[in-house]
């Protein structure tokens, strides 16, 4: 799932995103996770939208095959949830994955953290906000805030830290969850 | 390690790091910054491009070397992944390719500290792509 995030994040920047929003959240009584990453890119035509899923298409020159989207595409589907994109030319893209907790094909959670903390070291021109919800609690991380508290990512030393911040904030955010669900 | 939860303990923390540095903080000079590129896309993220980010970022960090670490899309050498471009000050870019974390310890030990080619680069005959 964490790899998903980072691949479809890395999609946004390359669309010259400003502002991009991660979400997750778990409706843990309806055993439902919704994943959505939403950006203020460049966006995509009808065209281009409607040939997104097919995994022969890409916009690269460099190579012939594009299967990010289609590979999340698949690995939602096949948990028995639904995968949506929006997009308008020239405003934004919002692509939104919908996952069965409950089945045993959905995917684990895997290292948010760790992929959330390379997403913010690296971008830091990017706004990124984060966020991961279950049921009614919350955990936000926006890299604009931080800035406000001049908390500095590109500091040396502060990948680690950050890291572990997310980590406990993530952790303790998980014990909340009252049913098991094949997510951990 | 004491847990971090609120962003004040995180702000904090810095304070603890940025006393840490500043010794070694007086040659700084924005061009003589190596930087450092690992593409991320779906093939680099499936092959263990973070692992090999993370550590970039660490053991730079580890042994004060100032550098940006930042990440890219596909350059197109999704056979060697994960791949990494390298530029050191006043040089053209250098792309190497199946940079596990073993490598990436060859890599900044010799290519970025002595300026030595080691073994696995990819020949270079095109314009990167802006990401």
């Amino acid at each position: 799932m964490a790899m998903h995030m980072m691949d479809v994040a890395q999609n946004s920047i390359r669309a010259d995103a400003k502002n991009i929003y991660i979400n997750f959240f778990e409706d843990c009584d309806n055993n439902i996770l919704l994943f959505s990453v939403e950006d203020d890119g460049k966006g995509m035509s009808d065209e281009e939208l409607s040939r997104l899923e097919d995994p022969f298409f890409t916009t690269r020159t460099t190579r012939k095959v594009g299967l990010g989207i289609p590979f999340l595409k698949m690995t939602c589907e096949q948990s028995g949830g639904s995968f949506t994109v929006k997009s308008e030319d020239g405003v934004g893209t919002t692509v939104e994955a919908t996952f069965r907790t409950d089945n045993p094909d959905c995917l684990p959670v895997g290292d948010i953290a760790g992929y959330l903390t390379m997403l913010l070291v690296a971008n830091p021109d990017i706004r990124i906000r984060f966020s991961y919800k279950i049921n009614n609690e919350e955990f936000t991380l926006d890299n604009a805030e931080l800035r406000e508290q001049e908390i500095e990512l590109q500091q040396p030393g502060m990948a680690g830290v950050i890291k572990a911040f997310i980590k406990d904030n993530l952790e303790e955010l998980y014990s909340n969850r009252k049913v098991k669900s094949f997510l951990c | 390690m004491r847990e971090i939860k609120t962003l004040a303990d995180l702000k904090k923390k810095q304070e603890e790091m940025r006393s840490r540095i500043k010794l070694r903080d007086n040659a700084e000079n924005p061009e003589s910054l190596v930087q450092v590129k690992v593409a991320m896309a779906t093939c680099g993220i499936a092959s263990g491009a973070k692992e090999v980010m993370e550590y970039f970022v660490d053991e730079l960090d580890k042994r004060s070397i100032r550098a940006i670490v930042t990440q890219t899309g596909c350059m197109g050498y999704c056979y060697a992944e994960p791949t990494v471009e390298i530029t050191l000050p006043g040089q053209d870019p250098i792309v190497f390719g199946y940079v596990t974390v073993k490598k990436a310890g060859d890599i900044i030990e010799h290519y970025i500290k002595e300026g030595e080619l080691v073994d696995g680069i990819i020949p270079q005959n095109y314009n990167t792509i802006k990401s």
